[in-house]
């Protein structure tokens, strides 16, 4: 029977340079989904990736691609952009993109036809025959992009993607990830930017010293971890906490998490009966922002720095 | 083995390296550089030969002849007078007003020529000994009428052969072919050896290994890229080694177009299947060995500037059998030739030379040439597992236990 599951991975602990990276980890990535790997620095990404991509051997457990071990030989079309990223810097972009055509599977040929066709779309076409290291950082950065998604591939494993992109860059990524999705890609992300992750994640899975923290539908782990709030905009004093946590208090602006079973509604007649005059009155669930926050207890961009 | 992708990245690599410019300059180069300097010596002693010859030809002398060996009509046919006046003639040489005056001994056998001539430039020194020699060895070449014993002592053409313990050695001529793939060994090193390392040193600077190992496996792509270079390096071997057989074959065989009575010039290169498979296997299998520890290193090194550092350590090494050649060419049972015969990285130097010089038995060759290819098969394997591990490992150092953990290589 096959698995809906393109990626599995079980019970999977990593040891490295005797630390403990990874604990007992397990999730898995069903086919055409978008799926967020999240942690702060050290819990074990990055390191998850590439035991599952055969870089890594796994101390225990298994990690699957499409029902086995990665192969790169069998395990189908797939294009990853590493963290830690470079092409040949001394080559010919159009040599350096034909080239990695060629190992995915491509014929020559269509490889550089596909190639010269994306330095097309990003603008770079005059530059097919220029030597990497004479681009700019962003230049690069859209030949790298090229690369990883080149020969439709069925999976696309993204470890920080935008990292070091400038914003249009972000924004060319961003609608690439968006067209291989339409095609029906796989697609796992490692990422701190939430927003990116609120964009395009159907569900996420947040590690925390090498082990799982939540895992599970983007509102799922929304509801879960930053449950309701509510935000007000407001006149007067506020009476003392009454089934909510004050998150913002500022003097006519405030955010408060309501605790399980407090209704938004209880909330705002307590607040009217202590006399406060609400001007503005929104019941939101927590962003992933806040999530990240309340898990690791620092912003996700201190993360990433 | 799984071989996926192994053709790519070979035509890669090549397409890279051949298609380079500084390659074709590098490789050309020698043998261009050798035919220039062949030529020149060749054109300019030709040269110098005719300008002596046509200069001659015009030359005006006196000579004195103390020996009586002198013929009258070879001095007169070389533009020669016999003076009765030495001091005369000296002085008119000095003065500009005669080319030359020749003193001749009289035992010219033993006791020099004296020449007094013009000075024509450094250049056309060379006529005036062409004279001097010409007036004395025409007169006795003509002096003894036959042809035959005027040849004799001009040269006397040879053939040698010598024997031992019933069989007969090869000599010089068997040195020759180990000789040159001894040569070819060190020019293939220090000419390749930076592309060996920077086999894995490159793809771990630019960062490019996480993406290339999503599409090959890590022994794949060294052995590829190993290939790669053992091909451009066979490239480079050839243009040196073709025009070298070209001139040998249009020689006979023969090293030398000159004297025959000379060392090397009987030395008509052996075709010794046994010496010459050898040679051949103690190259390959050398150039393998120091191929495997170059990559080995490079995976190693965090920089390139730090992978150089070992390559010349390396080199160091290569060299170290040649300052004791004496002693592994005329000892070879001496406990530190028998030493620099087997271990691996001085046996191809070692082994090579005592095969050149014909005191290395067939069991020990066999032991070399095995130990030789067993060490690179070991460095191999041992390069592969460092790479897998250390291509991430970029700016970091890479400890050596990461060997200890296998790889998740698929069948």
């Amino acid at each position: 029977m096959t698995s809906p599951s393109v990626i599995e991975v079980r019970n999977f602990s990593m040891v490295l340079g005797g630390k403990q990276i990874v604990d007992d980890l397990s999730f898995e990535v069903g086919r055409g989904e978008t799926f967020g790997l999240l942690g702060s620095n050290g819990s074990g990404k990055t390191t998850t990736l590439r035991a599952l991509l055969g870089i890594y051997t796994p101390t225990s457990g298994e990690l699957l691609v499409n029902g086995a071990p990665f192969n790169p030989a069998t395990s189908g079309p797939l294009g990853y952009l590493p963290e830690e990223r470079g092409l040949y810097r001394k080559e010919k972009v159009i040599d350096v993109m034909t080239y990695f055509g060629q190992l995915k599977g491509m014929a020559r040929t269509a490889a550089a036809l596909w190639s010269m066709g994306f330095l097309r779309r990003v603008g770079l076409e005059d530059h097919a025959r220029v030597r990497l290291d004479k681009l700019s950082g962003g230049q690069q950065q859209k030949v790298q992009v090229g690369v990883t998604v080149m020969n439709n591939p069925d999976i696309v494993i993204l470890d920080e993607p935008t990292k070091g992109f400038d914003p249009i860059n972000r924004r060319l990524l961003l609608d690439i990830v968006e067209d291989q999705r339409r095609a029906g890609a796989t697609i796992v992300m490692v990422t701190h930017q939430m927003e990116e992750v609120e964009r395009l994640c159907d569900r996420v899975l947040l590690l925390k010293d090498g082990r799982a923290e939540a895992y599970g539908t983007v509102e799922a782990v929304r509801e879960s971890y930053g449950g309701h709030m509510v935000r007000v905009q407001y006149s007067g004093t506020l009476p003392p906490p009454q089934g909510w946590q004050v998150v913002t208090a500022e003097r006519n602006y405030a955010e408060f998490a309501l605790a399980d079973g407090t209704d938004d509604q209880r909330v705002l007649r307590t607040l009217m009966d202590a006399g406060v005059t609400v001007h503005r009155f929104d019941a939101t669930t927590a962003s992933m922002e806040q999530v990240f926050l309340s898990i690791y207890g620092h912003a996700p961009e201190e993360a990433s720095a | 083995m799984n071989s996926h992708n192994f053709g790519t990245v070979l035509a890669f690599e090549l397409r890279r390296t051949l298609l380079r410019p500084i390659y074709w300059l590098t490789t050309l180069s020698v043998p261009v550089l050798m035919a220039l300097i062949m030529a020149l010596s060749f054109f300019s002693s030709s040269s110098a030969a005719d300008r002596a010859s046509q200069a001659s030809d015009g030359i005006t002398f006196q000579y004195s002849d103390a020996s009586g060996i002198v013929l009258p009509d070879v001095a007169t046919r070389l533009g020669g007078t016999l003076t009765a006046a030495p001091a005369g003639a000296e002085q008119a040489v000095h003065a500009g007003t005669l080319d030359a005056y020749i003193a001749v001994p009289a035992h010219p056998g033993t006791d020099p020529v004296r020449v007094v001539a013009r000075d024509e430039g450094l250049l056309n020194t060379s006529q005036w000994y062409s004279l001097g020699r010409r007036l004395v060895s025409d007169s006795a070449a003509a002096r003894l009428g036959d042809d035959r014993l005027v040849s004799l002592t001009r040269d006397v053409p040879m053939t040698l052969e010598t024997w031992k313990d019933g069989q007969r050695s090869t000599g010089l001529s068997g040195a020759i072919i180990p000789a040159f793939f001894l040569i070819l060994l060190y020019a293939a090193i220090l000419m390749l050896g930076q592309q060996m390392l920077n086999i894995t040193v490159e793809e771990k600077e630019n960062r490019v290994t996480e993406m290339i190992l999503t599409t090959i496996r890590p022994r794949v792509l060294i052995l590829a890229k190993i290939t790669a270079v053992i091909i451009a390096g066979l490239v480079q071997a050839a243009v040196f080694v073709v025009p070298a057989l070209v001139w040998l074959g249009s020689t006979g065989g023969r090293l030398m177009g000159g004297a025959s009575s000379s060392p090397l010039a009987v030395a008509e290169v052996t075709l010794d299947p046994f010496t010459i498979t050898v040679a051949a296997l103690l190259f390959v299998g050398g150039f393998g060995m120091f191929t495997a520890l170059l990559v080995a290193i490079g995976s190693v090194a965090p920089t390139v500037k730090d992978a150089s550092s070992a390559f010349g350590g390396l080199v160091l090494v290569m060299f170290l059998p040649l300052y004791v050649m004496p002693l592994v060419a005329g000892d070879p049972g001496s406990p530190l030739t028998q030493v620099l015969t087997y271990f691996p990285l001085t046996a191809p130097i070692a082994a090579q030379v005592r095969n050149a010089t014909g005191t290395l038995s067939i069991p020990e060759a066999v032991a070399a040439v095995v130990i030789l290819y067993a060490t690179t098969a070991a460095l191999l394997w041992v390069a592969v597992r460092l790479f897998g591990a250390g291509s991430i490992s970029y700016n970091a150092r890479l400890r050596l236990s990461a060997l200890r953990r296998p790889r998740a290589d698929a069948a």
